[in-house]
């Protein structure tokens, strides 16, 4: 069973077993007014509200229909205890048992012919022998009405918990569904922040010199710089939602050429504050989708992360060309080189952060280099 | 915004408009059962007018109401609230007033248990304390009556207690119901938004951390938009300096810890009902490795532990560990597979109250073995899963 047909089943019950004690405990106040009805019927009739209250407590607990059958039987069993008796004053103390106590059940009955005629039954039958021993005819009538009324008013209001339940079930699980949608384009958004890890490289960089309050910094080139920076992440920003695209065409109108650019120059900077000239050759304006951007300036940045650490040299040339539908970025640069076979790619994080990246985005790096003789990358991405 | 605020949102109205039109039906079958006791005393009624405009007024402000809230919906003013109850309590006074002389209150009320009953139809609009108030001072006014003109004995008291109870149980009834109603369409919305954390990916950001991430990136470009511009000149003020310092701290933490946790995590960090009594430790993000039915099953069984108590006391909890995970040597299968042992402990919940569906959704995981600790229940699953190390580059 679905889990919140369950829980509506529980609800029903607890309900009624909230609504029966209720009917039960006032039928028992009344009867234990002195003399209601005779001592001798009230201790026979004990036992039967013990087993009654133990079956509502039990129904409010579990969803077994046997606790439905105990209860029923029980307090039809008190009713002919107390009319029997012949006492004229026990039929109004009967109500609450009959209509409230006894109704309570039809709360959790499932609205069917069948189990409705059934109740029907007991109601009648209920009716009949709380008035057995009426003689005033407008008090029978309200007895009668009123046990009717106890009945009908609880099915119907297990009915309509019964119905408004999957209601909801339905416009939660649309709900449920346009969350989903909303979490995965959350988890999209957050991967892309997150992978424009160039970006907030340099976002970060800044941020710092900020953090000192950009002592030690020409105020000119701080502001370029924050300008830049911001210009970059507004761009991250604007890019959340992008124009549909006709089938079989890169997003690449989303990135305008001047990003390329100015990232490039962004890549060029920060390697220049840290001690590596970087020359650039070949066109700088290249027109790529975000992530086959992301991951080209990525390993870019990477390879002269390389250079500046392992060559010896603080000089680095990057050539950028591109055809009809690669383009390529060759770094290189005269230091030592290595022996290929000497030195595992892994060392230099090229297998993870270089060609690992490359090739996610359908791309692709090759390595030269001897010992002595400097070292060139080919990093290349589709377009 | 916090799918937890949302969903708690969402509940307090969502199926509520047909529970609503319940009460219509229910306040309708009632108001006729009092006019049938009503016409069936109409003789012993020393002034049967002032009865007559009690059920006037009652049943105008009946279908006044229903007229009114269909029109107004959620959106009704509460100044309409008081003038229903003012109307009604036109109606007790009037309904009091013709049976007062009869000396038996509980015998002759009518139009006065109905005025109790129609609270129903403000039932899905106003809170409990509101309704209840009227209800109970309504109790009190009707005790007042008896006492005062009833004499208490074993033949009157009988009808006394059924129709003070007619007044007052309705609507105690009814806001119990919608409690409980609200209660498992808040579950349910919790589950199911929960349940979106399933498809996620081995790690994932998580929505609250994902809008963060976002609001970090904008305080960072106004920041630098504000340099740039000058506005804020250099070199900054201490005050901005330590901002773009925290900026700097938060947005580097969750740049790199963003992505380590799993959808499990997120599930229940992000789930009211889970995240108040399950605790998950996942050292090594392994619950990332199950797939998508392995998690719904786990998902539905932890929930379904947690759950299916009737009462959501603090003392029932469940302890979820992941891992570590058993070296795949010992367990090798065609392909490269890989255990990841989860143990799910308990406090408070009985074998026997344990819903079976969970023992259901606990096999969809892996193999499992239950046993009894400390009266509650603990549950050993080897879930098999793909080794993660066969797919670490998965282009070569």
């Amino acid at each position: 069973m679905e889990i919140i047909a369950k829980e509506r089943d529980r609800l029903l019950h607890r309900s009624a077993r909230a609504v029966g004690l209720t009917g039960t405990g006032i039928c028992l106040v009344s009867l234990s007014v002195p003399g209601t009805i005779p001592l001798a019927t009230y201790i026979e009739a004990l036992p039967l509200f013990a087993a009654l209250i133990i079956a509502q407590v039990m129904t409010g607990r579990q969803l077994a229909r046997r606790w439905l059958g105990v209860g029923l039987l029980s307090s039809f069993a008190i009713l002919l205890v107390v009319a029997l008796s012949g006492s004229v004053t026990a039929a109004p103390a009967l109500v609450p048992l009959a209509a409230v106590a006894m109704g309570s059940f039809a709360l959790i009955v499932r609205p069917t012919i069948a189990w409705m005629s059934l109740l029907g039954l007991i109601a009648c039958a209920s009716i009949l022998v709380v008035n057995s021993s009426e003689t005033n005819g407008a008090r029978a009538l309200a007895s009668a009405a009123s046990i009717a009324v106890g009945w009908i008013l609880s099915a119907l209001m297990g009915h309509v918990l019964h119905l408004s339940i999957p209601r909801a079930s339905r416009r939660i699980y649309s709900i449920g569904k346009a969350h989903r949608a909303e979490r995965h384009a959350s988890e999209t958004e957050a991967q892309r922040r997150q992978s424009a890890r160039l970006l907030h490289d340099t976002v970060l960089a800044t941020l710092t010199l900020l953090a000192h309050s950009g002592v030690g910094v020409a105020p000119a080139a701080l502001q370029q710089q924050a300008a830049d920076d911001a210009r970059l992440l507004r761009q991250l920003r604007l890019e959340t939602s992008p124009p549909p695209l006709p089938s079989g065409s890169y997003s690449a109108t989303t990135i305008s050429d001047t990003v390329l650019g100015t990232t490039l120059e962004s890549v060029k900077q920060r390697f220049g504050r840290i001690g590596l000239e970087v020359s650039w050759h070949g066109t700088g304006q290249v027109l790529l989708p975000t992530e086959v951007l992301d991951a080209f300036l990525l390993s870019l940045a990477e390879c002269l992360e390389n250079v500046r650490r392992h060559s010896g040299v603080s000089q680095a040339d990057v050539t950028i060309t591109d055809d009809e539908t690669t383009v390529r970025a060759m770094v290189t640069d005269a230091g030592v080189g290595f022996n290929l076979e000497g030195v595992d790619e892994d060392r230099l994080g090229f297998r993870d952060s270089v060609l690992g990246r490359l090739r996610e985005v359908g791309g692709n790096a090759r390595l030269f280099s001897s010992e002595g003789s400097g070292t060139t990358v080919v990093l290349e991405v589709p377009k | 915004m916090n799918p937890r605020v949302r969903a708690t949102e969402y509940a307090t109205t969502l199926g509520t408009g047909y529970l609503a039109g319940g009460a219509v039906v229910l306040c309708t079958v009632q108001a006729m059962y009092g006019l049938i006791l009503f016409a069936s005393r109409w003789d012993s009624y020393p002034s049967p007018m002032l009865g007559v405009a009690a059920w006037v007024i009652y049943i105008a402000t009946l279908t006044g109401s229903v007229v009114f809230l269909s029109a107004q919906g959620d959106r009704a003013p509460s100044w309409s609230y008081g003038v229903f109850l003012l109307l009604l309590a036109g109606v007790v006074v009037l309904d009091l007033g013709a049976i007062w002389s009869l000396g038996n209150v509980g015998e002759y009320a009518t139009a006065s248990v109905s005025a109790g009953f129609s609270l129903l139809l403000q039932l899905t609009l106003r809170s409990a304390r509101q309704l209840l108030a009227p209800a109970v001072i309504l109790g009190v006014v009707l005790l007042c009556a008896i006492v005062a003109t009833t004499p208490l004995t074993a033949e009157t008291v009988p009808a006394q207690l059924t129709t003070l109870t007619f007044a007052v149980l309705p609507i105690a009834a009814g806001v119990f119901v919608l409690r409980g109603f609200r209660r498992v369409v808040q579950h349910e919305l919790d589950r199911v938004l929960v349940q979106s954390t399933i498809s996620a990916p081995r790690f994932a950001v998580g929505m609250l951390a994902s809008e963060e991430l976002a609001r970090l990136d904008l305080a960072a470009e106004e920041l630098l938009d504000s340099v740039s511009t000058g506005r804020e000149s250099l070199p900054l003020s201490p005050a901005t300096a330590s901002v773009a310092a925290s900026l700097a701290t938060e947005l580097r933490l969750h740049l790199i810890e963003g992505r380590r946790e799993t959808w499990l995590y997120h599930a229940v960090t992000e789930s009211a009902l889970l995240g108040k009594s399950v605790t998950l430790t996942d050292r090594d993000s392994l619950a990332g490795l199950l797939d998508v039915t392995q998690r719904d099953g786990l998902l539905s069984a932890v929930w379904l532990l947690v759950s299916d108590t009737g009462r959501l006391a603090t003392t029932h909890t469940v302890q979820l560990v992941i891992g570590p995970a058993a070296s795949a040597t010992t367990e090798r299968r065609s392909g490269n597979k890989m255990t990841v042992p989860i143990v799910i402990t308990t406090t408070g919940i009985p074998r026997n109250r344990v819903d079976p569906a969970t023992w259901e959704s606990i096999r969809q995981v892996g193999r499992y073995s239950d046993s009894t600790e400390n009266s509650s229940v603990r549950l050993d699953i080897a879930a098999l899963v793909d080794n993660p190390a066969d797919h670490a580059f998965p282009v070569s």
